[in-house]
């Protein structure tokens, strides 16, 4: 898929407006992206740090994106989500990878990684499931 | 009011007064805050929905709606909790979020030792058949201790201050 027309895509989402999530590359088994820090996406008032379900957030709407056939499907329906949180989410810019586990006729299985300056240091990892038809 | 219902009731307040960010925008009003758990009201915001005509919730805000609520319910039912953070986290999405109802969230902590607090929680719409749109269940990593606690530190940072 192209990024352009996959960012064109997803700017028709107000929840993926809200989120500022920007493609960076996409391959037929993995999606990157990245989202800025805001002020709206605070969890922690004492810590100033991301909520965690902003982070899960912004992993589900771009694996959700990696098992789109083309940009102009229609959103996958999901299923369920396990993420793990693994490092406070401090403020910076958060990068997202979705990697295709295993995408079937009905299912897809897709796992996620998120970091903030340093991939070897993720924030979270997750694995979300959706149902394609 | 006892003693154990004033820290609950001062903690909710607080947890609505010092809150920025995401529960903010979330404009979350606490309907029930107890040592049992809590119900939390999300009324439909149509920045949340994955369609321009606002009728469909994105699941990831249901997510964020929960792991908020399983972080009030901890607060409420441990006493001496310094900190905590979300160590995992299990949603499963029961039903397209189609609605322009509010949301309500229940969540409940169900056991909790030294280190580690196990919650479950529903989220369902504010209709006449509360049609039920997604279950989670999440393990908190805590600590605990004497001293400044999670609430002190509420009090002193934050907005308002």
């Amino acid at each position: 898929m192209n990024i352009s027309d996959i960012q064109a895509r997803c700017e028709s989402v107000p929840f993926f407006r809200f989120l500022r999530v920007e493609f960076i590359a996409a391959t037929d088994t993995t999606t990157t992206a990245q989202m800025p820090f805001e002020e709206r996406f605070i969890g922690n008032p004492v810590l100033n740090t991301y909520h965690g379900g902003i982070i899960a957030s912004f992993m589900e709407a771009v694996a959700s994106v990696s098992v789109m056939d083309d940009a102009n499907s229609e959103l996958v329906k999901p299923i369920n989500l396990t993420v793990d949180y693994l490092r406070p989410g401090i403020a910076g810019t958060l990068s997202t990878r979705a990697t295709i586990s295993r995408k079937g006729r009905r299912m897809a299985s897709v796992e996620t990684v998120a970091w903030l300056e340093d991939e070897d240091k993720p924030v979270a990892k997750a694995l979300f499931h959706f149902l394609l038809v | 009011m006892t003693p154990d219902e004033k820290r609950l009731a001062q903690i909710a307040h607080l947890w609505n007064s010092r809150a920025k960010g995401l529960i903010t925008h979330m404009g979350l009003q606490i309907e029930q805050a107890n040592r049992k758990g809590v119900k939390i009201r999300m009324p439909h915001n149509p920045d949340f929905c994955v369609d321009n005509a606002g009728t469909m919730l994105h699941g990831g805000i249901l997510t964020a709606l929960i792991d908020s609520a399983f972080g009030l319910a901890f607060f409420l039912a441990i006493d001496d909790v310094k900190t905590m953070a979300t160590l995992d986290l299990r949603v499963d999405y029961l039903r397209p979020a189609k609605s322009r109802a509010d949301v309500i969230v229940f969540a409940e902590c169900y056991r909790d030792t030294r280190h580690i607090a196990f919650g479950s929680g529903k989220i369902w719409f504010d209709t006449d058949d509360c049609e039920e749109v997604a279950r989670g269940n999440t393990a908190f990593a805590i600590t605990r201790g004497s001293g400044p606690g999670l609430l002190d530190k509420l009090k002193t940072a934050g907005p308002g201050n």
